[in-house]
C-alpha cells in the first residue's frame, strides 16, 4: 500500500500548498459561519434592547380617577396624555398608524360607576385599546400596558368588590411548574440539537466530498494527469484507495471546520434569542458515545466519497460529474430531513442498516443517549457494505478503457 | 523486445463521434491487423498522417488499451495478461498525458519514482542526471503550469524515464517544440538506443523519420503498408526519398478505404 500512501501525500500536499484552496475549503466557511451568526446575534440583541429602551407614547381617554394612582405605584414609564371625553379620536388613530403614538386606551364613559353598580347579568364595562400590530413599538406598548397596568388595575377593582379575592380561585394547577415536568434532562436537551445536527453534518460532508472528489477524479481525467498514474506498476485498486482516503480526509477536515466554527458561533447568535436553544450544547458525552459518533461519521464520509467518486469516474467532464452528483445530493438531503420529521415511534433494526437514513437516526439516538450496540453495528455495517460495493465498482471502472479513455 | 502480432483495435463510436468523423458506421477500425517488432538497440519509427492509428497502436503497447484481437508482448510479457510487468519496463510519452500542473518537475519526478518503488537515493541520482541533460535544473521548482511548452515537454520526458526503463515508447515527442529543443530530444533517443534500449517513436515528419529511425513502419488508415530500413523502403517503392515513397504508398492505399 506504499503507492496509496504516496497518492494520499500528494493529494494533501496539493490542497495545503494551494492558498486559494485552503481558504475556500477551510478558512472561508469558518469565517462566514461565525460572521453570519455573530451578525445575526448582534442584530437580534440590538433590536430587543432598542424596543426595551423605547418610552411609549400612550393616549388615554375617560381615565378613571384612581387609575393614575395605580400607574404611579407601578412606576410605569411612558409619555401619557389624557384626552378629553369628547375629543375626536381620528387624529390619534392616524398618529398610531404612522408610528408617532404607540397606543390609545379608551375607558367606557362613566367607567368607575358602571363597575361599582354592576349586578349579576348586567353589562360589563369595557377598556378598549387601539394599536398597530405591524409596529414593534406599538405592539410592545400594548402588551406591556395590558399585562402590567390593566391587570394590576383589575386586581385592585376586584379587591374592592370582593375583599378576599382568593375566593375567586377554586383550585390551582401546578403551583410549582418546575417540579411537575418529569423528563430525562439529557434526552430533552439532545432532542433539540439532535434534530438539526445530523442534517447539517450530512450536508457539510457531502458538500466537501462533492467539490473535492469531482476535482480529484474527473478533474484529473480531464486534465490528462490520471493516465500518467495508470502507467505506473501500481495496482488500480491502490490508486482508488489512495484517492478515496485522501478525499475522505479532506472532506472530513472541511466538515470538522464547519462543525467547530458552528459550535463556537452558536452562543454568539443564541445570546440574542434567549438561552433555551443553547441547552443542547451543554450536552456531555461519554467516551463510548464519542467513539460511536466518530465511527459513524467516518463510515458516512467513506460512503459519500465513494458515491461521488463513482459518479466522477463515470463522467467525462467536470460539468457532467456535477450533473450526476446533484440528484444524489438531493436524495441524501431528503433522507437526512426525513429524520427531522419522523416522529418518536420505535424504528426497526432494518431502518438503522439503511445507509444515509440509518446514519442520521443513529446520530440522533446518540445525542439522546439511546443508541443500542446492535443498532450501532447495523448502521455501521449497512453503510460500510454499500461503500465497499461502490469501491469495487469504482475499481472496475478504473480498469475499463471505455471509462478511462473513452475507447 | 516489442512484438506486435496481428493487432486490431476497433473503437465503438458514439453518435457524436460518428458525426465528427463523417461516417455512418458505428465502429472505427483504428488499427487493422498490424504486426511489427522493435528490438534492443534500435529505434523503430511509426510514420503516418494524422488519424492513421499511430497513437492507438502505441497505447495498446503501453497497456492503456487492450487489443480487440491480436497480441502484444513487451520484454516477453503479454500486455493484457501481465500489464504490471509491462508497465515496470516501459516509458510512455504522449501529448494527451500530462503532469499535474500544480506541482514542480522535481516533485513530480520524485512522486513517480516512488510509485515505481525506487528509493530516495536512486531517485536523486536519476534526477540529477536527467535534469542536467535536459536543462531542467533552472526551473525544477517552478509549478508546471508556469512553464513553456518546451519546458513542459522536457519535464514530461525526464519524469517518464525516472525508472530507467528497457523500452521507450514516445508518441510524436517533438510535436510543437522549437528546433533546438526537438534536437535535444532526438539526440537523447539516440543515446538511449546506444544504451541498448528498444525505442519506438511515432511521427508524421518525414525528415525526422529519415534521420532518426533505424527501421520505419508506414501506417495508412490503420494498416501497416510497408516496413524496413530506409534503403529497403526506397528500393521497394523505387523512389529517391522517404517523402516520395510515402506518397507512392499513400496513392495506392488511401483509396482502398470505403
Ligand atoms: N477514443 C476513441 N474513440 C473513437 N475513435 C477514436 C478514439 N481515439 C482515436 N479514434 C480514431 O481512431 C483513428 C486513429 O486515431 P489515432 O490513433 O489517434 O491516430 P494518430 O495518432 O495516427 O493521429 C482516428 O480516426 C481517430 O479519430
Ligand atoms: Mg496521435
Amino acid at each position: 500500500m506504499n503507492g496509496a500512501k504516496q497518492i494520499i501525500k500528494k493529494e494533501l500536499t496539493r490542497v495545503f500548498t494551494d492558498k486559494k484552496l485552503v481558504i475556500s475549503l477551510f478558512i472561508l466557511p469558518a469565517v462566514l459561519i461565525i460572521g453570519i451568526y455573530y451578525f445575526m446575534g448582534q442584530m437580534q440583541t440590538a433590536m430587543v434592547n432598542e424596543i426595551e429602551k423605547h418610552v411609549s407614547t400612550i393616549d388615554i381617554q375617560n381615565v378613571p380617577e384612581d387609575f393614575k394612582e395605580t400607574l404611579a405605584s407601578l412606576k410605569f414609564d411612558a409619555h401619557i396624555q389624557y384626552l378629553e371625553p369628547d375629543e375626536d379620536l381620528t387624529a390619534v388613530k392616524k398618529d398610531i398608524l404612522n408610528g408617532t403614538t404607540d397606543l390609545l386606551v379608551v375607558f367606557e364613559e362613566d367607567f368607575l360607576n358602571k363597575v361599582s353598580t354592576y349586578e349579576t347579568g348586567g353589562v360589563i364595562p369595557e377598556v378598549k385599546t387601539y394599536y398597530n400590530n405591524s409596529e414593534d413599538y406599538s405592539n410592545a406598548a400594548r402588551n406591556n400596558f395590558v399585562d402590567t397596568v390593566l391587570s394590576a388595575y383589575q386586581q385592585k377593582l376586584l379587591k374592592e368588590r370582593f375583599e378576599d379575592i382568593d375566593q375567586l380561585t377554586v383550585f390551582r394547577v401546578d403551583v410549582d411548574p418546575e417540579s411537575s415536568v418529569i423528563v430525562d434532562d439529557k434526552k430533552a436537551k439532545g432532542k433539540i440539537f439532535g434534530i438539526l445536527l445530523p442534517y447539517l453534518i450530512t450536508l457539510m460532508l457531502f458538500q466537501g466530498a462533492m467539490s473535492l472528489g469531482i476535482d480529484a477524479i474527473t478533474g484529473e481525467k480531464e486534465r490528462g494527469t490520471m493516465a500518467s498514474m495508470l502507467l505506473t506498476p501500481l495496482n488500480r485498486r491502490e490508486i482508488v484507495v489512495g484517492k478515496l482516503i485522501s478525499v475522505s480526509i479532506l472532506a472530513g477536515l472541511s466538515a470538522a471546520v464547519y462543525a467547530v466554527s458552528m459550535v463556537f458561533a452558536m452562543p454568539v447568535m443564541v445570546s440574542g434569542f434567549g438561552s433555551d436553544s443553547l441547552e443542547g450544547l451543554s450536552l456531555k458525552f461519554s467516551a463510548v458515545q464519542v467513539a460511536e459518533l466518530l465511527v459513524i461519521l467516518a463510515v458516512m464520509v467513506y460512503l459519500y466519497v465513494a458515491i461521488v467518486a463513482l459518479a466522477s469516474v463515470l463522467a467525462k467532464t467536470v460539468k457532467e460529474a456535477s450533473a450526476f452528483v446533484s440528484p444524489i445530493l438531493i436524495i441524501v438531503l431528503v433522507a437526512g430531513m426525513a429524520t427531522m420529521f419522523s416522529g418518536n415511534e420505535e424504528k426497526s433494526l432494518g431502518m438503522f442498516a439503511i445507509p444515509v437514513y440509518g446514519n442520521a437516526i443513529s446520530i440522533q439516538n446518540i445525542l439522546t443517549g439511546e443508541l443500542t450496540p446492535v443498532q450501532f453495528t447495523a448502521t455501521v455495517g449497512g453503510t460500510l457494505l454499500l461503500a465497499v460495493i461502490l469501491t469495487v465498482l469504482i475499481t472496475k471502472a478504473f480498469n475499463s478503457e471505455k471509462v478511462m479513455f473513452n475507447a | 523486445m516489442i512484438e506486435i502480432k496481428n493487432l486490431t483495435k476497433v473503437y465503438k463510436l458514439t453518435k457524436k463521434q460518428m458525426a465528427e468523423q463523417k461516417t455512418k458506421r458505428n465502429i472505427k477500425k483504428a488499427a487493422d491487423n498490424i504486426s511489427l517488432s522493435a528490438k534492443k538497440g534500435e529505434i523503430y519509427g511509426l510514420l503516418g498522417p494524422n488519424g492513421a492509428g499511430k497513437t492507438t497502436v502505441l497505447r495498446c503497447v503501453a497497456t492503456l488499451l487492450n487489443p480487440t484481437t491480436g497480441e502484444i508482448t513487451v520484454c516477453g510479457c503479454d500486455t493484457v495478461k501481465e500489464p504490471k510487468k509491462v508497465r515496470e519496463s516501459i516509458s510512455f510519452l504522449t501529448n494527451e498525458i500530462k503532469l499535474d500542473p500544480q506541482f514542480s518537475p522535481k516533485y513530480m519526478f520524485n512522486f513517480f519514482g516512488r510509485l515505481h518503488g525506487m528509493d530516495d537515493k536512486t531517485i536523486d541520482e536519476r534526477r540529477e542526471l536527467l535534469f542536467n541533460y535536459f536543462g531542467i535544473q533552472d526551473f525544477r521548482d517552478k509549478k508546471i503550469n508556469e512553464l513553456s511548452t518546451g519546458m513542459k515537454q522536457k519535464a514530461s520526458i525526464a519524469v517518464s524515464l525516472v525508472h530507467d526503463p528497457e523500452v521507450v515508447i514516445f508518441d510524436e515527442p517533438t510535436n510543437g517544440l522549437d528546433i533546438v529543443t526537438a534536437r535535444s530530444v532526438t539526440d537523447y533517443l539516440k543515446l538511449l538506443k546506444e544504451e541498448g534500449k528498444a525505442v519506438i517513436v511515432s511521427t508524421h515528419i518525414m525528415s525526422e523519420a529519415e534521420k532518426l529511425c533505424d527501421r520505419i513502419g508506414i501506417i495508412i488508415n490503420g494498416r501497416k503498408v510497408m516496413d524496413g530500413t530506409l534503403s529497403e523502403i526506397l528500393k521497394e517503392t523505387g523512389t529517391e526519398d522517404l517523402e516520395d515513397a510515402f506518397f507512392e504508398l499513400y496513392k495506392e492505399y488511401s483509396k482502398e478505404e470505403a
